[in-house]
C-alpha cells in the first residue's frame, strides 16, 4: 500500500494560514457535529460544505483520492451491510428468510456512509492544510508539555527515515534469498522478524545518538524556554474559531435541548 | 583557581532559572524512535488478504515496545504510533479509536508481559489480554461508527492480525533482549 508520508499540500489559501489550534478545534467540533446528526439531508449539506472547503484549500487531487480510497471502500460496505443487520420499520422491500431489507434501513445505511465521509473529510482538511511542524506547535501551545511535543516532532521527522530503512533492509534480505511475497503466514512471520530485528537494532542505536544530541543542546537546562516560532491568533482566526464552535453548538442545542429532530 | 567572585557569578545565573522538569533525554529519544518505527511498520508492512483488507504488522511493534521497554512505552509509543499511521493513511477520524485500542493493548501487554522477569508464558498472556483489549475496542468503535455488519466483518481480521503481531512481537522481544543483555533496564 503506497501512501504519502505527509498529506500536507503546500499552498497559500486561508485554510493554510489559519492558526493550527483553530483547525484542531474545528476538526473536533465538525466530527462531533457529524456524529450527532442522523438526518440524511443535513448530512448531505455538511458533505457539500466539506467538499467546498477541500476545493477552497486546493488539495492535490492525487493525494485526496489516495486518502479517501479506504473511506470509499468502507462506505460501500456500510451501504451494503447496514440494511441487512438493521431491519426495522416499514415499508419492507425484500424478505428472504432471516434477512429483511426495509427502506428506513437503506436510508439509515446511506446516512451512516455519508457521515463517515464527513468525518474523514474534516480530518483530511486538517491534515492537508497543516504542516507537521505547525501541528506539533499548535498542540504544545494548547498545553502539551514541551518534551512530549519534542518527542512527537522527532517521531514525525524520523518516519521517512525508518520507512527507507525498512525498505532497504527488505531489499538486503531479498538479496540474501528471502522471498517476502510468498508463503503461508508462518513463513511470512519469520520473514518479518528477519526484516524487523536489524531495523530495530538500527533504530535503538539512533536513539542513543539522539539522546546524546539532546543533551549536548542543553535539553531541559532552563524552564523558561523561548520559541523561534510563535503562534499568534489573528482576528480572522478568532472569527473562524467562533464559527467552528457555533457550527456545532447551535445544532447540538437544537437537538438535545429543544428536541428538534436532526 | 577561579576567584570567589567569578564562581559565585556563574552559580547565580544557573540558580536564578531552575532546570525544566522534563523526562530524561534518553526517554524522549527512545519513545520518538519507537513511535516512528511503529508508524512506519504499520504503514509499510502490510499483507493483503484474499478477501478485502490488509493485515498490518504494527501490533508486533506495540508488543515489542511493551515487552522490552515497559507498559509506558507500549502504551504511548504503540498508541500514538498506530494513531499516527491512521492520520497519515487517510482515515484520521479513526485515530482516536486506534489510540485507545493500541494504547490499551500496549498497556496491558506491558504490565502482564514483564511479570516473572519476562517469562515466555507471561508474554503470551500479555499478548492474549492486550489483544483482547484491542479487538474489543475496535469492535465497539466500528459498531458505533460503521454499524454491526462492518464490525462483525472486521472482527476475525483483527483477531488474526493480533495473533500474527503477537507471534512476531514475541520473537522480536526475545531476539532483541539477547542483543541488549549487557545494557541496564528501562522503565
Amino acid at each position: 500500500m503506497t501512501a504519502f508520508i505527509d498529506l500536507y499540500t503546500e499552498s497559500g489559501t486561508f485554510l493554510h494560514r489559519m492558526d493550527p489550534r483553530v483547525k484542531i478545534v474545528a476538526v473536533a467540533t465538525l466530527s462531533l457535529l457529524a456524529l450527532i446528526m442522523s438526518h440524511l439531508v443535513y448530512l448531505l449539506v455538511l458533505t457539500a460544505v466539506m467538499v467546498v472547503l477541500i476545493l477552497l484549500g486546493r488539495a492535490s487531487f492525487q493525494k485526496t483520492m489516495l486518502a479517501f480510497s479506504y473511506v470509499f471502500r468502507v462506505m460501500a460496505l456500510i451501504v451494503v451491510l447496514w440494511p441487512i443487520f438493521n431491519p426495522g420499520g416499514t415499508p419492507v422491500l425484500f424478505e428472504l428468510g432471516p434477512i429483511r431489507i426495509t427502506e428506513p434501513g437503506i436510508m439509515a445505511g446511506i446516512a451512516t456512509a455519508v457521515r463517515i465521509f464527513c468525518l474523514a473529510a474534516s480530518w483530511y482538511l486538517l491534515m492537508f492544510t497543516t504542516s507537521q511542524r505547525d501541528l506539533v506547535c499548535g498542540l504544545v501551545k494548547m498545553g502539551l508539555r514541551f518534551d512530549f511535543g519534542l518527542s512527537l516532532a522527532m517521531a514525525l521527522r524520523f518516519l521517512p527515515t525508518f520507512s527507507a530503512i525498512v525498505e532497504s533492509i527488505k531489499d538486503a534480505q531479498r538479496a540474501r534469498g528471502m522471498e517476502l511475497d510468498k508463503g503461508n503466514l508462518r513463513k511470512r512471520a519469520r520473514d518479518y522478524v528477519a526484516v524487523l530485528v536489524p531495523t530495530i537494532i538500527t533504530a535503538l542505536k539512533m536513539a542513543d545518538m539522539l539522546s546524546l544530541a539532546l543533551q549536548s543542546r542543553a535539553y531541559g537546562a532552563r524552564s523558561d524556554r523561548t520559541y523561534v516560532r510563535e503562534l499568534k491568533m489573528l482576528a480572522g482566526d478568532y472569527v473562524a474559531l467562533s464559527i467552528a464552535v457555533a457550527v456545532f453548538a447551535i445544532p447540538a442545542t437544537a437537538k438535545y435541548i429543544f428536541s428538534i429532530p436532526l | 583557581m577561579a576567584s570567589v567572585s567569578m564562581e559565585s557569578k556563574t552559580t547565580q545565573t544557573t540558580v536564578g532559572v531552575p532546570p525544566a522538569k522534563f523526562v530524561p533525554p534518553r526517554t524522549v529519544a527512545l519513545y520518538a524512535v519507537l513511535t516512528a518505527l511503529t508508524t512506519a511498520v504499520t504503514m509499510i508492512l502490510v499483507i493483503p488478504l484474499p478477501t478485502r483488507g490488509y493485515f498490518n504488522v504494527g501490533d508486533a511493534m506495540v508488543f515489542f515496545s511493551a515487552f522490552t521497554f515497559g507498559w509506558r512505552a507500549g502504551m504511548i509509543c504503540g498508541g500514538i504510533g498506530s494513531a499516527l499511521a491512521d492520520l497519515l493513511l487517510g482515515f484520521g477520524f479513526f485515530a482516536p479509536i486506534t489510540l485507545v485500542a493500541k494504547g490499551s493493548e500496549g498497556l496491558v501487554a506491558g504490565v502482564l508481559g514483564r511479570a516473572y522477569g519476562g517469562a515466555t508464558w507471561a508474554k503470551v498472556l500479555g499478548i492474549w489480554a492486550g489483544g483482547s483489549c484491542m479487538v474489543t475496542t475496535y469492535f465497539v468503535g466500528e459498531w458505533i461508527l460503521f454499524g454491526f455488519g462492518n464490525a462483525a466483518l472486521e472482527l476475525p481480521l483483527n483477531v488474526g492480525q493480533v495473533l500474527l503481531g503477537g507471534l512476531i512481537g514475541l520473537a522480536l522481544s526475545q531476539a532483541i533482549s539477547r542483543y541488549r543483555n549487557p545494557r541496564p533496564k528501562a522503565t
